[in-house]
């Protein structure tokens, strides 16, 4: 898969305050998760992908150009966090004053404009004046402006505020629609187990710096020296947790209810593979096996923690 | 919802040029001033001055006909004249309506002090509001430079003020062709040149200053303050050094819109040094070259500020 968004030893200052410290990364099609804690610099990072930030040190490219230039915005399109816009236009009057801005003759961006706004779900809406637009209408309109010249890579902060439970799996089916035709998004929330439901591709940023990035697994696969709780439910729950206190990496075991056993490892690698070799010399079945600290949350938390 | 069936298809067309995304954001921040109903109220009682002009004119038209009617029924001839002459010399003398070149320089005078109220409270629903809820973001994130985006903002203030000043002089313009003597609008070629030169110098000069103005200070209140301060103060503090004081006419430099004035009665070709008063009291002029470079200077120094400004468009929160 090739980048879309590249960012190569990006240091960014606000005078002595340090927005973003030495970050490489790289966003390729599908759906990618930026996460972290307010003022971890995840605005910083979103303001040098769309170009509204200059670097102090390093580069930023958005399909080869650096993103500072207008060539670059061609192939972005950024849906802000912030949704107090122009009250008195309409929604269709903004996504269409906004598609204008993109180069397109006048017809084809008020065609641009109206599929974007049907696309997002606002067509019955859009003639509304914004300043009677609920939170929700407000993300669609400008999700809708974000997407109009159909860029190859989407930013899109907090795009889930506001939005209904239905509104939410419409805008979830088209975000996966994006990403299987070859598009990038990149999805800065702090509703987690909402990211969750999108992609298990995560960057974690704290402290302007990048701290972890790939998928769940991955990242947890490098917290290895982290204890990990995983659930285990079989017919035999004693006996199991009676053995799993003589495997090397078990820390500590606990009964749950009638079929289940939490136990605490630190290896979890290690623990695996000799949990499969125990398992098949006492041929004992699993019903279930769960890992309960391998949630979006669970890594998060663990990697802000070091 | 399948992405072929909303209409989504890859543009084959060619794109056009970011300069062309100065006139849409032009348009769009128009239509953010005018669907304002306070506006409209402004923008009529800015009129009111070309209101008096328009009618003037018309007038003093009518009383060069009435002057030349012979005599009319219970009023003798010579009264009735007189009276015509009395009306006439007073417009002519207070506000030259004759639809000479005293008469436009007259109009965009007293029509800058409208203008800069209009201006002060436009300027921050054109531009501060952009930056206090940081609608720059959906600007910025378009294929277009921050220049584009600050031109556009500037293109509007130009069309805003040329709706007050140079539109309407132009209409005077016209109506004084139709109404003064014959062939008025061939043989004053080079006024209508002068009127448009000094029109669009105001409404650049005043849209470089109230963009950089309200990208500075960006509330409403604070930006009338400080606008009142440039184009009200600096007149007195100007008038108290040069004619109470004596000093030297470049005094004068500080006050903008007589640096404005002084360059349009360039423009217009007529000596911007009017004789005011009834014991004849001349007021001083600073000479065209000082105007220029103030005016030079503090276009540059606007720009260098927006250009600045807009580099930092992070604000630390």
């Amino acid at each position: 898969m090739s980048e879309i968004l590249t960012l190569t030893h990006v240091s960014k200052w606000y005078g002595p305050v340090m927005g973003l410290s030495d970050v490489t990364l790289d966003v390729k099609p599908g759906i990618t998760g930026l996460v972290g804690p307010n003022g971890a610099g995840k605005s910083t990072l979103m303001k040098l992908a769309t170009g509204q930030l200059r670097p102090d040190v390093g580069t930023v490219t958005v399909c080869g150009k650096t993103a500072w230039s207008a060539a670059a915005k061609l192939y972005m399109g950024f849906c802000p966090e912030n949704d107090v816009f122009y009250e008195e236009m309409t929604g269709r009057q903004f996504v269409r004053g906004m598609t204008r801005l993109c180069g397109y003759s006048k017809r084809e961006a008020y065609r641009r404009a109206d599929a974007a706004i049907e696309r997002v779900g606002m067509a019955d809406r859009a003639d509304k004046k914004v300043r009677g637009f609920s939170k929700g209408m407000r993300q669609r309109v400008k999700l809708a402006h974000a997407l109009v010249h159909d860029p190859q890579l989407l930013i899109l902060d907090e795009p889930m505020n506001g939005v209904d439970p239905v509104g939410r799996m419409e805008l979830y089916a088209l975000f996966h629609q994006l990403a299987e035709s070859g598009k990038a998004l990149l999805i800065s929330s702090h509703q987690l187990e909402e990211l969750e439901k999108l992609t298990n591709r995560l960057m974690i940023i704290a402290r302007g710096m990048l701290i972890a990035s790939g998928t769940l697994s991955e990242i947890r696969e490098t917290l290895a020296d982290i204890p990990l709780s995983v659930r285990l439910d079989c017919d035999q729950p004693r006996k199991l947790a009676a053995d799993l206190l003589n495997l090397p990496d078990v820390l500590g075991v606990e009964l749950s209810d009638v079929h289940s056993v939490v136990v605490r490892v630190q290896h979890s690698r290690r623990f695996f593979t000799n949990l499969g070799e125990y398992l098949a010399k006492e041929s004992l079945a699993l019903r279930r096996m769960e890992s309960l600290d391998a949630s979006t949350q669970a890594v998060l938390d663990y990697v802000l923690k070091r | 919802m399948s992405l072929s069936l909303m209409g989504y298809r890859s543009w084959q067309g060619k794109l056009g040029s970011s300069l062309r995304s100065i006139w849409p954001i032009s348009r769009v921040s128009l239509q953010l001033v005018f669907r304002q109903k306070l506006y409209w109220v402004l923008y009529v009682l800015a009129l009111m001055t070309f209101f008096v002009f328009f009618f003037g004119i018309y007038l003093f038209s009518q009383i060069d006909t009435e002057t030349i009617t012979p005599n009319r029924p219970g009023i003798p001839a010579q009264t009735a004249n007189k009276f015509f002459v009395d009306i006439k010399n007073s417009i002519q003398k207070d506000l030259k309506l004759s639809g000479d070149v005293e008469t436009y320089r007259n109009f965009y005078v007293l029509q800058g002090y409208y203008v800069m109220v209009v201006l002060a409270m436009a300027g921050s629903l054109i531009i501060g509001n952009d930056y206090r809820y940081g609608s720059l973001a959906f600007y910025l994130s378009k294929p277009m430079g921050h220049w584009h985006y600050l031109l556009g903002k500037i293109f509007t203030v130009v069309i805003f003020t040329a709706l007050m000043t140079f539109v309407p002089a132009l209409v005077l313009y016209f109506e004084c062709s139709m109404l003064m003597e014959e062939g008025y609008f061939w043989e004053h070629l080079a006024l209508l040149r002068g009127i448009a030169l000094y029109g669009l110098a105001i409404a650049f000069v005043l849209g470089v200053l109230v963009v950089t103005l309200a990208s500075a200070v960006r509330r409403t209140a604070p930006l009338v303050m400080i606008w009142i301060a440039l184009l009200a103060i600096c007149p007195v503090m100007g008038n108290l050094f040069v004619d109470r004081l004596g000093y030297s006419a470049n005094w004068r430099l500080i006050d903008l819109w007589n640096d404005l004035y002084v360059f349009g009665s360039w423009c217009l070709n007529i000596s911007p040094v009017p004789v005011v008063g009834q014991r004849g009291f001349i007021r001083r002029q600073p000479s065209l070259t000082p105007v220029l470079i103030v005016l030079g200077s503090v276009m540059v120094f606007c720009l260098v500020y927006l250009h600045r400004k807009i580099r930092a468009v992070e604000v630390v929160t």
